[in-house]
């Protein structure tokens, strides 16, 4: 019971590790996993909550509590349905999607009581100031292996990236990450969709067999490395994650077209991977808009976590590599 | 006079012949918007069919005047729409909250709302994919909810004028409207957005005041003031368009749309509690969703649900139903897209005897007593989709354990995020009798396979009765 797992880029690390225990992100897209959660909702939601569902029920005995947020509609109800199939104490926060920074300062002092109640802690500013330096620590590690990987040529790619970062979602902090550089000059593109799970590194690894990822926008890789924490304080953590680059759930959604853009300038990307789950409306609704909004080529790649269609992927990824190549 | 027959479920070929018994009289008197040149709305449900409703030649109706001027009224809806705007109204579409920013909406003279969203009907009445193809077209996949149709509507711009003014609601809602919504902005058109909150359950407010909804339970402080402020923003909005800034008139709305409630709701009871079905599944459906937004004429639908209610009432007086009397109670879960459901499910031996589709916000009584944004943030707190499932089917449950349910159906959309989750829960938490779950199929897409697993269903439910 030394877990509390939690889903959303809006849910502070800090405060969730300030109770001693480890935050740990559900972030699991295993097919068997998705398929075992049928059992307990339909077929047609999202796999990664099905996913991560049947984790949080098969491995209740190592959770002490869930947290989660109301960013999209599956991910809030999962913890509604996690909650009655389990004992487990779940508390879900209002993440506004709106501009509402009341809202969310609000909330996030809620969560703080519940999770002082939690932990028996007072989260006062020392132990929070504590709890952003060390955070912040390991942030630098991974900034580091970001920069390599935004490089021109890219010395890490997204991959190695990937397989580093899962230890801190998994909250194996003290795990130093090793990286092997991989200097490339494959087409560089932004992956930019839907959440990237632990298991998705073989298809990260597939699409780096033709082009070379070196910046993204997707939960579980690099979002939360975008979030500046100026003031080492409860009003400081709330005002970088509230602040951080806007997700696509944002109404209106303009900041996160911004945000990508200039981004897309700087890494100098000459196209974009879209990685979408099924029934990922926030996503998928989107496409359409991705496409036009960027003036650069777009590979769909859309995912159930099987994979089935593993050779006609690996032929799209290598037509749009070459696509990409002619164009360069 | 027309005099109503012998209650009775009849097609639209039977409608026609009998409208002929209707007068020229009635058909003159009854007029939306009290527009005495170009209001009439009451014709034959053929005529809509001619206009593109094709699958009302598949339903059959309730035979009285009452719910004659009902679907009149209701299909008359677009049509009212670009008179309003062409009479000077002013045209809010009001998105996402269902069934209280209009409130704010109507109050102000002149101004009507409706929900673009109830274009999700309109692919199953004409039979046609033509919204859903544009839908898709414009990249929304078609394993998403119905209501995609509603971009499509935006876009073709013949379902409903322009509106003057969009308030939006998002939050925490489906997912799949709120994409719905933005891809609308996309389009050009200006939003006003309006935050959402979720709701935690009653319960775990132990520490708050005597803040209450308008189920008399306790609720979040926070949450009420969170959406008062939402409500002040649509309200300036409001000012902006019409230059006029008096809350003593959303008091006096207020007023006005509790006396429409409960209405609605002695209509549910006199229906639900009668021992033979007084009126039909189908029309009881259009009823409750007139309390999102009175089909935008408040006096007019308000004038025919006080002449359904004679008519319900004298039906149960009487002792006579559209229904047989054996048939079985169950509850229905979430709307149906496809109206022919409620047809079937009722031809196979059933009846609806309590519902919750979704709207609860806009089923309960809104506090005349207070502040009147926060009386409506109170009502709201109410909503269906906000909070848990097992808030959302407590209500239903209850029945179940009072035994007045024999059975639940619960339709579902594929794709549809809150049905993808909570359906599986509400099976499980009605598990004290029969559930179906069904998906609903794409327009003109019931088959016997369906029919025969909502025979299946009854059968079932039969077997257990006796």
């Amino acid at each position: 019971m030394d877990l509390i797992g939690y889903t959303c880029s809006y849910i502070p690390v800090e405060l969730v590790s300030a109770t001693g225990l480890r935050p740990y992100r559900l972030l699991h897209g295993d097919i068997n996993l998705s398929k075992e959660g049928e059992k307990t909702v339909r077929v047609d939601a999202c796999p990664l909550v099905k996913s991560n569902l049947s984790y949080i029920i098969k491995n209740k005995n190592k959770f002490a509590a869930l947290i989660g947020s109301t960013g999209c509609d599956m991910a809030r109800r999962m913890y509604d349905v996690a909650g009655e199939l389990t004992d487990l104490p779940v508390y879900v926060i209002n993440t506004p999607r709106t501009d509402n920074p009341t809202i969310y300062n609000e909330e996030i002092d809620w969560l703080v009581k519940q999770l002082e109640h939690l932990s028996g802690r007072e989260f006062n500013n020392k132990l929070l100031a504590s709890e952003i330096n060390k955070w912040e620590k390991i942030h630098s590690r991974y900034h580091f292996i970001d920069q390599m990987r935004a490089a021109s040529p890219s010395l890490v790619s997204t991959t190695e990236f990937h397989r580093a970062i899962a230890h801190y979602y998994q909250g194996e902090i003290d795990t130093k990450p090793e990286i092997t550089e991989h200097v490339s000059d494959k087409p560089r593109v932004f992956l930019i969709g839907s959440s990237i799970s632990y298991e998705a590194n073989s298809i990260l690894e597939l699409i780096e067999q033709e082009l070379r990822i070196v910046g993204d926008f997707n939960c579980g890789l690099s979002r939360i490395l975008n979030i500046k924490i100026t003031e080492r304080s409860l009003a400081g953590l709330k005002e970088a994650y509230y602040n951080q680059p806007p997700c696509i759930f944002k109404r209106p959604n303009v900041k996160f077209y911004d945000w990508i853009r200039t981004k897309i300038a700087a890494l100098d990307c000459v196209g974009i991977v879209a990685w979408t789950l099924d029934y990922c409306d926030i996503y998928e609704f989107e496409l359409s808009t991705i496409e036009k909004s960027f003036n650069l080529p777009v590979l769909r790649i859309r995912s159930d976590f099987s994979y089935q269609n593993l050779s006609q992927l690996r032929t799209r990824i290598a037509a749009f590599g070459e696509m990409l190549c002619s164009r360069i | 006079m027309f005099k109503d027959l012998k209650p009775d479920k009849i097609t639209l070929r039977e409608w026609s012949r009998q409208f002929q018994e209707i007068d020229d009289n009635t058909i003159h008197k009854y007029r939306y918007y009290g527009n005495p040149e170009w209001g009439m709305y009451l014709s034959p449900p053929a005529t809509f069919m001619v206009y593109g409703a094709r699958e009302l030649k598949r339903l059959k109706f309730d035979n009285s005047l009452a719910a004659l001027r009902l679907w009149g009224f209701v299909f008359n809806e677009s049509e009212r729409l670009f008179r309003a705007r062409q009479s000077g109204k002013k045209v809010i579409a009001t998105m996402g909250d269902l069934g209280t920013i209009p409130v704010i909406v109507t109050s102000f003279p002149d101004c009507i709302s409706f929900y673009p969203e109830c274009t999700w009907w309109t692919p199953f009445f004409n039979e046609s994919t033509v919204l859903l193809n544009k839908a898709s077209e414009l990249g929304i996949p078609e394993a998403s909810c119905f209501v995609r149709a509603t971009l499509a509507a935006f876009l073709k711009r013949a379902y409903f004028p322009k509106p003057d003014l969009i308030l939006a609601s998002t939050g925490a809602s489906c997912d799949d409207y709120s994409s719905i919504m933005q891809q609308v902005e996309n389009l050009g058109y200006e939003f006003t957005w309006l935050e959402i909150p979720y709701r935690r359950d009653y319960k775990d407010y132990a520490y708050n005041s005597s803040s209450k909804t308008g189920n008399g339970k306790k609720c979040d402080e926070r949450l009420e003031k969170y959406l008062v402020k939402e409500y002040q923003k649509a309200w300036e909005k409001m000012v902006g368009l019409t230059g006029i800034n008096d809350l003593s008139i959303l008091q006096e709305n207020i007023k006005k749309t509790n006396v429409l409630r409960r209405l609605v709701n002695s209509i549910k009871e006199l229906c639900y509690d009668a021992d033979a079905a007084p009126f039909p599944a189908l029309e009881m459906m259009a009823i409750e969703f007139g309390n999102l937004y009175a089909y935008a004429d408040f006096d007019e639908w308000l004038s025919i649900l006080q002449m359904v209610y004679e008519t319900i009432k004298d039906r149960v007086r009487r002792k006579v139903g559209v229904l047989n009397n054996n048939a079985l109670p169950i509850a229905w879960v979430t709307p149906t897209a496809d109206p022919l459901l409620l047809n079937i499910m009722e031809d196979a031996g059933c009846r609806v005897v309590a519902s919750e589709y979704v709207i609860n916000q806009a089923m309960v009584e809104i506090d005349q007593d207070i502040d009147p944004l926060h009386a409506l943030a109170r009502s709201f707190i109410n909503a269906s989709l906000i909070g848990s499932t097992r808030a959302r089917v407590d209500r239903i449950k209850a029945q179940v354990e009072a035994g007045r349910i024999a059975g639940v159906i619960i339709t579902n959309m594929l794709g549809a995020s809150h049905c993808a989750m909570e359906s599986r829960l509400i099976e499980k938490m009605l598990d004290k009798v029969p559930v179906l779950s069904i998906d609903v199929p794409a327009p003109s897409g019931i088959t016997e396979q369906l029919k025969t697993r909502i025979a299946a269903f009854v059968e079932t439910l039969r077997c257990a009765k006796s």
